[in-house]
């Protein structure tokens, strides 16, 4: 008798626990810290809803979900260049622009940008590039991808688990175009990856960030934004973006065409483009930030950051990748396999 | 069948079919179909999948995920057997040495992994101890490697290993032993040529139970390898995430699901008492 | 030898205990480095405190009871039935899934509900998770329910039957009641392995679902936290008393 009070207790309380929170939902999938602390709390607070906010590390990560059609997420974050081929697959709704009326705020080189000319898919929110974050204690000082296959960094040395960036890298380091899609040329990439194997300690994102800062990673690949907080934790470190070129991204915000919630949707872009929110997202996570407006009301020392705002003469040496082909991009997944499989 | 049997069976029977038989039927067909570009299948069917597991990069892979688990099921038998002679022969505080084994065993298999990496890593328990103690001038790299992995698997599965090899030992009649001694046999010979030979059902069950999980092991690799010591298990996870590549990863699961079926067929051949 | 044998589990059960004792003293570290600067409670502080912690726990706890409570029915029955009859395909199925690597149970689960959502049009969710906890628990439950029955002496139904009870009530008047110790005992063992799993909830897991594992995941692969330490020694104080709970009912 006791034991079927227990059960029904039990399971009563499991069954009012599902019905929680009355108030509308709007379910957020973004990058790992791209967003302050009070951010989500001031926009529940603000409009009456509540957020499920969750992170991811990659935009595979991300695309694993949402490609299915059905993940239930209403935002998510992709990198520009997935943005196109999202769109043709039908999976992100097109934009209302009557509903986003701080899209002036973006600086004008994202206001049509090369991967969305209208904006009709898409928001620029962050902005970065891929480089080398270092300890100072390495010498020669790391200035070029050729560098990172030094083998007296064996075991010290990470890259991003990334496979356009990493393939990307060996692509330049032979001095390969970033995009290529000539197959001669990415299986070359991928022996100098292979070769290089050894010497890597771990392929980490974003994860890597602690290591570095407590030194038990001296050299990482690492995108611009994560070794600007990484930099801002140990003044031991230093970025530099290669000799050779390097990538730059964006990520977006795109509204999911699955989404129950589109208004509300529209609600939150809408949100995170007013200069201040931008701005405190930016100054907490220093982060690059699309948004001109924004960047005008940052402190000194971040608006000035070569890591994250870099020099004209650095930015020449950049480039935003396109979306590739399909047969290219299957055969880079596939020798991105065989590297980590080797 | 009577009603009742028929009732009491419905929901396992559900199970096996809804939940067992129908999924894996649906990764055997994923496997003959091709990738989506960016997650999925489609049509066509074609069997590059299987022809691309022949391609000798991935055969790698399954040679080391093999020569891994085999290390691991070797290591665990060769530390287990010791200890579960040990609780078997003894006379008091069996069920405490018992419960000694099997408390760490059911506490969470993620934080038994998580404590090799809090005390391996190069800012760890291990090499800040050693460092501090003059040993060490540099941490030593010991997280991040194919040796991490196999302490890591030894340690998650070595309970795995002592149960199966405990149950069978403690059946053991001791008379034999004594008659053993009776004969003449020194206290080693008596071990290999009466003990080991009797233990034989628990250690297939103990392998059994040691080497297929480790075969498809993901998390150890993945927590201790760094996502470089790639075994089999991160191979298919990898396939249906960040790869992307469904008919792949289904023929890896296939391929891994076999090789279980063929080391439970040798199991019940071996120990077939063992069982329900 | 004996001395032999004695010295070496000593070691053993050293080698089993040090990591875990490692990591539940150093929960207690004020400091986030190696370095013991000192008692604190200040991570068991932050665990509490954390929003999506205790998020990942409710999720956790819900799931696992649910999914026991289903698996633990499912599997007892069958034990039950089996015992009076056997079917070698559904215990050989059983120990299959018993011996099946994880990954393998969850991208096949995973590839399942893909599938099927495409028909149903719905998301990943709790609804999910628990579906793919009793999967591989009910190989548990009837495991253990089984061995259990192997210690019952199958006159006593008999002998109910022969006084005039149906079949249904001679199980629920007489074997049930006996063998309900180990029926606890195998519900127990299926909420802490349906509470620890993190291979098959992370793929087949949606939105709303996330577990308290992956959220140690998550903080194991960004690096050392000492918030870790903190709820791994919450989770093996407790797992630890659930089992042993488990092992006095399966002894009785």
């Amino acid at each position: 008798m006791k034991r079927r009070t227990f059960l029904t207790s039990a399971l009563s309380a499991g069954v009012s626990a599902c019905r929680r929170d009355p108030r509308p939902r709007l379910n957020v999938y973004n990058w790992s810290a791209y967003v302050a602390p009070d951010t989500i709390p001031n926009f529940e607070k603000e409009y009456g809803v509540r957020v499920r906010y969750a992170t991811y590390e990659s935009n595979e990560e991300m695309l694993a979900q949402v490609v299915s059609g059905n993940s239930g997420w209403d935002i998510v974050f992709p990198t520009h260049n997935r943005v196109p081929p999202m769109s043709a697959m039908g999976i992100i709704a097109p934009l209302d622009h009557r509903r986003l009326k701080n899209l002036s705020n973006l600086e004008p080189q994202f206001q049509s940008p090369s991967w969305d000319r209208d904006l009709r898919w898409s928001i620029p929110y962050m902005w970065f590039g891929s480089g080398i974050a270092f300890n100072r204690l390495v010498v020669p000082t790391p200035q070029a991808w050729a560098d990172l296959w030094n083998p007296r960094l064996k075991g010290r040395l990470t890259m991003l688990d990334d496979p356009e960036d990493v393939i990307g890298a060996s692509l330049k380091k032979l001095g390969l175009p970033f995009e290529s899609t000539d197959p001669d040329q990415l299986r070359r990439a991928e022996r100098a990856l292979i070769e290089q194997k050894p010497l890597v300690r771990a392929y980490l994102n974003a994860e890597v960030r602690d290591q570095l800062v407590s030194g038990d990673v001296l050299v990482a690949q690492l995108w611009s934004t994560t070794a600007a907080q990484a930099l801002d934790a140990a003044p031991s470190l230093d970025f530099v973006f290669p000799v050779e070129g390097f990538p730059l991204y964006c990520d977006c915000a795109v509204i999911l065409r699955e989404s129950h919630r589109q208004e509300l949707a529209h609600v939150f872009l809408d949100y995170i483009l007013r200069p201040p929110v931008s701005a405190g997202i930016a100054q907490a996570t220093l982060t690059a930030t699309a948004n001109g407006a924004a960047r005008a009301l940052l402190a000194e020392k971040i608006r000035t950051s070569p890591a994250l705002y870099p020099p004209p003469n650095v930015m020449q040496r950049g480039q935003w990748p396109g979306t590739l082909p399909a047969a290219a991009q299957r055969l880079r997944d596939r020798i991105w396999t065989e590297v980590k499989a080797a | 069948m009577n009603r009742l049997r028929f009732w009491f069976l419905l929901p396992a029977w559900l199970w096996l079919a809804l939940l067992f038989l129908a999924p894996l039927a649906i990764v055997c067909v994923y496997s003959l179909l091709s990738r989506g570009t960016y997650g999925g299948v489609e049509l066509p069917w074609t069997w590059e999948s299987y022809r691309r597991l022949i391609d000798p990069l991935y055969g790698t892979i399954l040679l080391r995920s093999i020569a891994i688990s085999a290390a691991a099921t070797a290591i665990c038998l060769v530390m287990g057997f010791p200890l579960a002679l040990f609780i078997a022969r003894a006379t008091r505080r069996k069920s405490l040495y018992l419960h000694l084994v099997i408390l760490p065993f059911w506490t969470s298999f993620l934080v038994r992994t998580y404590a090799w990496m809090f005390l391996l890593r190069d800012t760890g328990l291990v090499n800040t101890a050693l460092i501090g103690l003059g040993v060490l001038r540099e941490p030593l790299p010991l997280l991040y490697n194919d040796g991490a992995v196999l302490l890591g698997l030894v340690y998650g599965f070595l309970p795995f290993m002592v149960l199966p090899l405990y149950a069978t030992l403690e059946r053991m009649d001791p008379a034999l032993l004594e008659a053993a001694a009776d004969l003449g046999a020194r206290p080693w010979a008596t071990l290999f040529r009466v003990v080991v030979p009797l233990a034989n059902p628990g250690i297939w069950a103990g392998t059994l139970l040691v080497f297929i999980p480790c075969l498809g092991a993901y998390l150890t690799p993945d927590l201790l390898g760094g996502g470089k010591s790639v075994m089999v298990g991160n191979l298919v996870q990898n396939q249906f995430t960040n790869a992307r590549d469904w008919p792949f990863g289904s023929a890896v699961s296939l391929i891994l699901m076999l090789f279980t079926l063929a080391a439970l067929a040798a199991f019940y051949r071996r120990a077939p008492k063992e069982l329900l | 030898m004996k001395r032999g044998l004695a010295i070496y589990a000593a070691a053993a059960y050293l080698f089993l205990h040090l990591p875990l004792a490692t990591l539940v003293l150093f929960s207690f570290n004020a400091s986030r480095f190696t370095l013991w600067e000192g008692f604190s409670l200040r991570w068991y502080q932050a665990v509490f405190t954390d929003a999506e912690m205790a998020d990942a726990m409710w999720n956790s706890v819900i799931i696992a009871i649910v999914s026991t409570i289903i698996s633990t029915v499912a599997g007892t029955l069958a034990a039950y039935a089996l015992w009076k009859r056997s079917s070698r395909l559904l215990s050989g199925s059983l120990y299959l899934s018993l011996v099946t690597p994880e990954i393998v149970t969850g991208i096949s689960l995973l590839a399942f509900f893909q599938w099927t959502f495409r028909w149903l049009g719905w998301h990943l969710g709790l609804h999910t998770v628990i579906l793919a906890h009793v999967s591989f628990s009910i190989a548990y439950v009837a495991i253990v329910v089984a061995a259990r029955l192997r210690t019952f002496d199958a006159s006593l139904e008999e002998a109910a039957m022969d006084l005039g009870a149906t079949e249904w009530r001679a199980f629920r008047r007489v074997t049930l009641p006996a063998i309900s110790p180990g029926v606890i005992a195998a519900g127990l063992l299926a909420l802490t392995i349906s509470f620890d799993d993190y291979v098959i909830t992370s793929l087949v897991a949606g939105v709303d679902s996330t577990t308290l594992p992956m959220v140690i995941y998550a903080m194991a692969r960004r690096g050392a936290n000492p918030s870790i330490n903190a709820i791994s020694a919450l989770i093996v104080v407790i797992f630890g008393a659930v089992i042993l709970i488990s092992e006095r009912l399966r002894e009785a």
